[in-house]
């Protein structure tokens, strides 16, 4: 079974919806749900800021690198990563299994009020991704709109 | 594994890069990012997590975005494991989720254990995420033709590929960016087949 299921509109709004209310109660800069393979699901608040994806992809790594540290060190409840800064912070909460959720905030915030409201934040996206998954847990992706217009070169070398 | 978002209509696949130290894995990244065609804003930085001598630690990291797929936006994001034995747990992580691998062999008569070994913990780390080789889409590529003390690809074929599916195999010689796009499509254009193919809807 895939690690995520396939999401529609509705999956995508509820995701958006929490973390456009965690970024409201905390003063947030920006909010992601990412994937543990390091893909960037959905996220709120200011994208122009940062690279998200890359951004996604080093947060899921950092996380896990953690997971097998709390593994190493015989600890079952290593859920969350807090990384301190000058300018900015960033918090990592597991949401499930498969997926986290990153809150980037500004050093000045505080870093309860994100741990506080990051929890029930993370809940919602996980109920929202488990409905996703009982919705039918035998559906594959439908890429049926996928339009492949020449399968052998889909990226070109430039000619110089 | 992909992620799909019907709602922006837009697929994520992960692809990595794996083989033995020294191989090419981090030079093929590097001739992607620097010779790929794309539009403004398709092609991501190229991230690397490397030590002070340039030896990879965790990861590099290449997002790109496929101009010539319509219906989906689709975006590559490319990875390479670090080759050092020590690194293996490293290995394991960058490994979760993956779609589709390209193994970078080193075609020196000398590194040819290494290839071998490389490819055995290939095998031992997919096991332990509880993937299976066999069912995942993956290419060879066979790296430093240019160099004068490598084995006929013959040879290397039976090596690496001496299986009861063959894959496709390319040589390569990464630092001139030679067969590194051909290895790249041909992970690519497996990948969407296999997408393609597991879900087209069967009529009876």
């Amino acid at each position: 079974m895939a690690t995520l299921p396939q999401l529609l509109e509705e999956d995508i709004q509820q995701l958006d919806e929490a973390l456009r209310e965690l970024l409201k109660q905390t003063d947030a800069t920006t909010a992601l749900v990412i994937d543990q393979g390091g893909f960037l699901i959905t996220q709120h608040g200011d994208d122009r800021k940062f690279d998200l994806t890359t951004i996604a992809a080093l947060a899921s790594g950092a996380y896990m690198a953690n997971q097998t540290i709390a593994n190493l060190v015989h600890e079952t409840n290593f859920n969350s990563v807090y990384q301190h800064g000058e300018k900015f912070s960033m918090f990592t909460l597991a949401v499930d299994e498969h997926c986290m959720l990153v809150v980037i905030f500004q050093a000045g915030v505080s870093v309860g009020a994100v741990k506080y409201f990051a929890t029930p934040a993370a809940e919602k996206i996980r109920k929202q991704l488990k409905e996703a998954h009982q919705r039918d847990p035998a559906e594959g992706l439908d890429l049926s709109v996928l339009n492949l217009a020449d399968p052998s070169e889909v990226f070109k070398r430039k000619r110089h | 594994m992909a992620i799909i978002n019907q709602a922006t209509k837009e697929l994520q696949v992960k692809i990595v890069y794996y083989g033995p130290a020294m191989g090419g894995k981090t030079t093929n990244l590097v001739q992607v990012h620097d010779h790929v065609q794309t539009a403004a804003g398709n092609k991501g930085k190229l991230v690397s997590l490397a030590t002070s001598s340039d030896r990879t630690l965790f990861f590099d990291f290449l997002p790109i975005e496929a101009m010539s797929i319509k219906g989906f936006r689709t975006k590559f994001q490319l990875y390479t494991v670090p080759g050092q034995v020590i690194y293996n747990t490293t290995r394991q992580l960058v490994l979760r989720g993956v779609d589709g691998i390209v193994f970078v062999a080193d075609s020196q008569y000398e590194k040819m254990s290494e290839n071998v070994e490389s490819f055995q913990n290939l095998e031992e780390n997919l096991r332990s995420l509880k993937l299976n080789l066999a069912d995942i889409p993956y290419v060879l590529q066979y790296n430093k033709r240019d160099l004068p003390n490598v084995a006929p690809m013959e040879y290397m074929e039976f090596i690496l590929n001496n299986r009861e599916v063959q894959v496709p195999a390319f040589s390569s010689v990464a630092h001139k960016c030679e067969g590194v796009f051909e290895t790249l499509n041909m992970i690519t254009r497996m990948l969407l087949n296999k997408f393609i193919s597991q879900n087209t809807p069967q009529y009876a």
